[in-house]
């Protein structure tokens, strides 16, 4: 693995958010579970968890006619997109009570987009649980010039913004839902390490 | 702020609030500004009384930005061993009191969208400079009290200055249930009052939902213990380790200088071995496996559960 | 003891940099053994210390001048460099009000703090400053209060918001970091801040001191040492701005590490501030080049053996694996073998030539 200025290999960085599939919190009162692909469902609950035992369930089906019931009672909701999603989380926890447990499954950005939200309602780490499923590319934050590159799939990027060749830490901001990216070749100019495919 | 040595406080007014509720006014016995006080804060007065006295803590009352005075309101407590009626009975204006300077164990959580406090009898008083420091914030408060029927009046008075104020005649008048399943995301729960109050409250949450990082509890901090006999096995002195000492005060002011740096059981410094006896530990250094053992303890924050702790200093 | 202030160093290049003899014995060097490992090296702040360094709350020195203008160079051309989250306010003024009161304490010869109920004035007599104000009114004052004072005091800050059993670094002005980045941190927790220091995870390092801090109480500040090395006396060695610093590594040559190569030590100070609950780090970096310390000779000793025995993880976390060897090459002259005490005082009032 390439090392940075010649420094440690980033395997021993603990600063990666570790995921286990989501399990039920029984000490809530009320289960709300949000997922971006119904495909992401399986690996992304526990083994013995159904999808039954939350007590309703958004679902971004990516369907431009898709449209979430108007009954209040309804229990599986279809979003169009994640900013569809992400819009309606915020109307439901404004009239929310204490007590209710929120869940996301899907793509690295997507859940840590809920985690925002539910940050923003102060909701703390006990009420929200997170799966990234499947294990995906990474948004890389440019160190230098502050640029978001979308979907890294390899560990050296180019920065879209100051063409910088950036390794990709394993070192994650929830706040700005990105790993940290910094030149990789700062010390000995053109001396870049191979370039290796992490998410095909 | 380096705060060296402890303060010393004149009392400058004492007011009968009701027949068991006295408010006490301190200043500075120096004259000056006092240390700054903080939000949920509580000053412990040494009191008067058989050997070292009587270390009480009592939260202060009067907005924590008021550097000119601390006020504290005081009950008599029933079965007071001296501090509380040393208070009501012997306490005149004018006397000089040692205290510890301000301290809180029970401060505003940011990021909280609402403030609510159960507040039962005297428990009132962390409350009070927590209210005038949220409502100086413009933050949303909401505050329930349960008092006895007979000093509703004293606790209206002291929360003249609060909206969004509820006053129960009883425990019972308040629906624990009712309050806590309405309240919106973001609220953090501040109780202070009766144990069983106290419980009862945190009870009702968990089983609402409610995660323990949003239910707080007025504790006045978890220091001293019950009183035991240190002996220190390569020196044999025998040193008593009073309730407010911790041991390693007890063991430098006999004279014996033990190796230590943080004085707050973190970073093992102070670790020494025990020849006999059965520690408490209150550190963060030892593993559950050593804690079990006993054969280890950090002078600085941990204590004994024997009456004797032989140590191999 | 009068000092006089450098008002025309440079902390970038071309580089400007010394250190008066004085300078150099007041040093806060940070091995009190001739071995180094990661520990919870905390231990009470007072005003005092093993050297010079400890004396005052918030340490002035002769680089006053020159390390304000560096900060507000470093603004000036990013002015992300200074942040703190809107919910953060009760801690700002905090912070102005311990810095202001502490600088005025210590140096009442430099810094003057006037009140009049709410109407404060603050005099810098060192930058030709004088500002009258409304505490807790933020529009009364040029910048924010952490801004407009922290500008004035030497050394990084950051601030800890303590909530859901954790500290959150939720402010800070980092002009001099030692390549860490203050928006890429900004609202992480302890442990997420720290995860890329190798090693003290495993030594629960962090689980310590987080249990330690959250119970810091106001009024007995806590403090402890860092260190680092660093090519150049540069003071912003940023992630922000290593395409800049990083070429500058491969530049050590036998030669030069004498003269170029710096230690770099933090003396860091965490307070808890009173109105905010929040905890104040203070993180104060000094700059001594390996010529300079090898003038105390039990520096010069201690130093070579420090670093020739260092674990690789730290060797390489800390970003010298391409001048290590050439240290320990040159520093070797210095060490003759003869023990070294304990402690980090240079057991000396004179230097060597």
């Amino acid at each position: 693995m390439p090392k940075r200025e010649g420094g440690m290999s980033d395997h021993v960085i603990k600063s990666m958010p570790v995921y286990a599939p989501i399990r039920l919190d029984r000490s809530g009162r009320r289960h709300l579970l949000l997922a971006d692909d119904v495909a992401a469902l399986p690996t992304g609950l526990a083994a013995d968890l159904s999808p039954d035992a939350f007590d309703e369930r958004w679902l971004v089906v990516r369907q431009s006619q898709a449209i979430p019931s108007p009954d209040e009672h309804a229990r599986d909701r279809p979003y169009r997109s994640d900013a569809h999603v992400l819009q309606a989380l915020k109307w439901r926890l404004t009239s929310e009570t204490m007590g209710l447990r929120l869940y996301a499954i899907g793509k690295e950005a997507f859940v840590w987009s809920v985690w925002n939200v539910a940050l923003s309602f102060g909701l703390g780490g006990r009420e929200v649980q997170l799966c990234a499923s499947p294990a995906g590319p990474r948004r890389v934050y440019c160190n230098h010039c502050r640029t978001i590159n979308e979907a890294a799939t390899t560990n050296i990027v180019v920065c879209a913004g100051c063409r910088a060749p950036l390794y990709v830490r394993d070192h994650f901001s929830r706040r700005l839902n990105a790993y940290a990216g910094v030149q990789v070749d700062a010390e000995a100019p053109g001396e870049v390490p191979p370039i290796e495919v992490l998410y095909p | 702020m380096i705060q060296t040595g402890p303060l010393f406080l004149r009392v400058v007014a004492i007011e009968p609030l009701s027949p068991r509720l006295k408010r006490i006014t301190l200043q500075s016995a120096e004259g000056g500004l006092l240390p700054l006080s903080q939000p949920g804060a509580h000053l412990t007065l040494t009191l008067p009384g058989p050997g070292r006295g009587h270390r009480n803590a009592y939260s202060i009352v009067s907005p924590c930005d008021r550097r000119d005075h601390y006020q504290l309101i005081i009950r008599r407590a029933p079965a007071s061993r001296g501090g509380s009626r040393h208070v009501h009975e012997v306490m005149a204006v004018g006397d000089v009191l040692e205290a510890a300077a301000p301290n809180s164990q029970f401060s505003i959580q940011s990021q909280t969208r609402k403030h609510l406090m159960i507040a039962g009898g005297v428990g009132l008083t962390p409350m009070l400079s927590l209210t005038s420091a949220l409502r100086a914030r413009g933050a949303h408060i909401e505050l329930h009290q349960i008092a006895h029927v007979d000093e509703v009046a004293v606790f209206e008075a002291l929360l003249a200055g609060e909206r969004n104020v509820h006053i129960h005649t009883g425990r019972a008048k308040l629906d624990l249930t009712n309050l806590l399943a309405r309240q919106p995301l973001g609220t953090h729960l501040y109780c202070c009052g009766p144990q069983a109050m106290m419980e009862a409250a945190r009870d009702a949450a968990v089983a609402l939902g409610w995660p323990e990082t949003s239910l707080h509890q007025e504790s006045f901090g978890a220091a001293g213990g019950a009183p035991f006999i240190l002996r220190l096995a390569r020196s044999g002195l025998e040193i008593a380790v009073g309730e407010h000492d911790t041991m390693l005060e007890a063991i430098e002011a006999a004279g014996v200088a033990a190796p230590s740096l943080c004085r707050g059981g973190a970073c093992g410094v102070c670790l020494t071995s025990v020849i006999e006896g059965a520690p408490e530990h209150r550190d963060h250094v030892l593993s559950e496996a050593e804690r079990a053992e006993g054969r280890k303890v950090l002078p600085c924050v941990s204590r004994s559960t024997t009456p004797y702790l032989v140590l191999d200093l | 003891m009068p000092i006089t202030h450098k008002a025309d160093e440079s902390f970038r290049a071309p580089f400007r940099y010394a250190n008066s003899d004085a300078a150099i014995l007041r040093f806060p060097f940070p091995f009190p053994d001739d071995r180094y490992m990661y520990s919870v090296n905390l231990e009470p702040h007072v005003r005092g210390g093993p050297t010079e360094a400890f004396a005052a709350a918030f340490d002035i020195d002769e680089h006053y001048i020159s390390e304000c203008r560096e900060r507000a160079m470093v603004l000036r051309q990013d002015p992300n460099r200074c942040l703190v989250l809107p919910h953060m306010m009760a801690a700002q003024w905090d912070t102005l009000e311990l810095l202001m009161e502490s600088l005025a304490h210590d140096y009442p010869e430099h810094f003057s703090l006037e009140r009049a109920g709410e109407r404060w004035t603050w005099t810098n007599r060192l930058l030709g400053l004088q500002d009258r104000f409304v505490f807790g009114d933020e529009h009364s004052l040029p910048q924010a209060p952490f801004e407009y004072i922290t500008r004035q005091v030497q050394g990084d800050f950051t601030l800890q918001d303590q909530r859901d059993g954790t500290l959150y670094m939720d402010g800070g002005m980092v002009t001099t970091p030692a390549d860490w980045s203050l928006e890429f941190d900004l609202g992480m927790t302890f442990h997420e801040w720290h995860g890329p220091v190798p090693v003290a995870h495993d030594i629960g390092v962090f689980d310590r001191a987080l249990q330690y801090l959250l119970r810091l109480q106001h009024g007995r500040p806590v403090r402890r040492l860092n260190w680092t090395m660093t090519v150049n006396p540069r003071l912003d060695t940023s992630p922000e701005n290593y395409p800049i610093w990083g070429p500058d590594k491969a530049t050590v040559t036998p030669l030069n590490v004498g003269d170029k190569l710096h230690l770099r030590v933090e003396l860091q100070t965490l307070y808890r501030l009173p109105r905010s609950n929040a905890i104040l780090f203070g993180i104060r970096a000094y700059l001594a080049s390996l010529s300079e310390l090898a003038r105390a000779p039990k520096w010069g000793r201690r130093l070579h053996r420090v670093l020739r025995d260092l674990h690789p993880d730290l060797v390489a976390y800390k970003g010298f694996s391409r001048y290590h060897q050439t240290a320990i090459d040159f520093l070797a002259a210095f060490d003759d073998g003869a023990p070294t005490s304990a402690g980090i005082g240079p057991d000396t009032d004179r230097l060597k030539a």
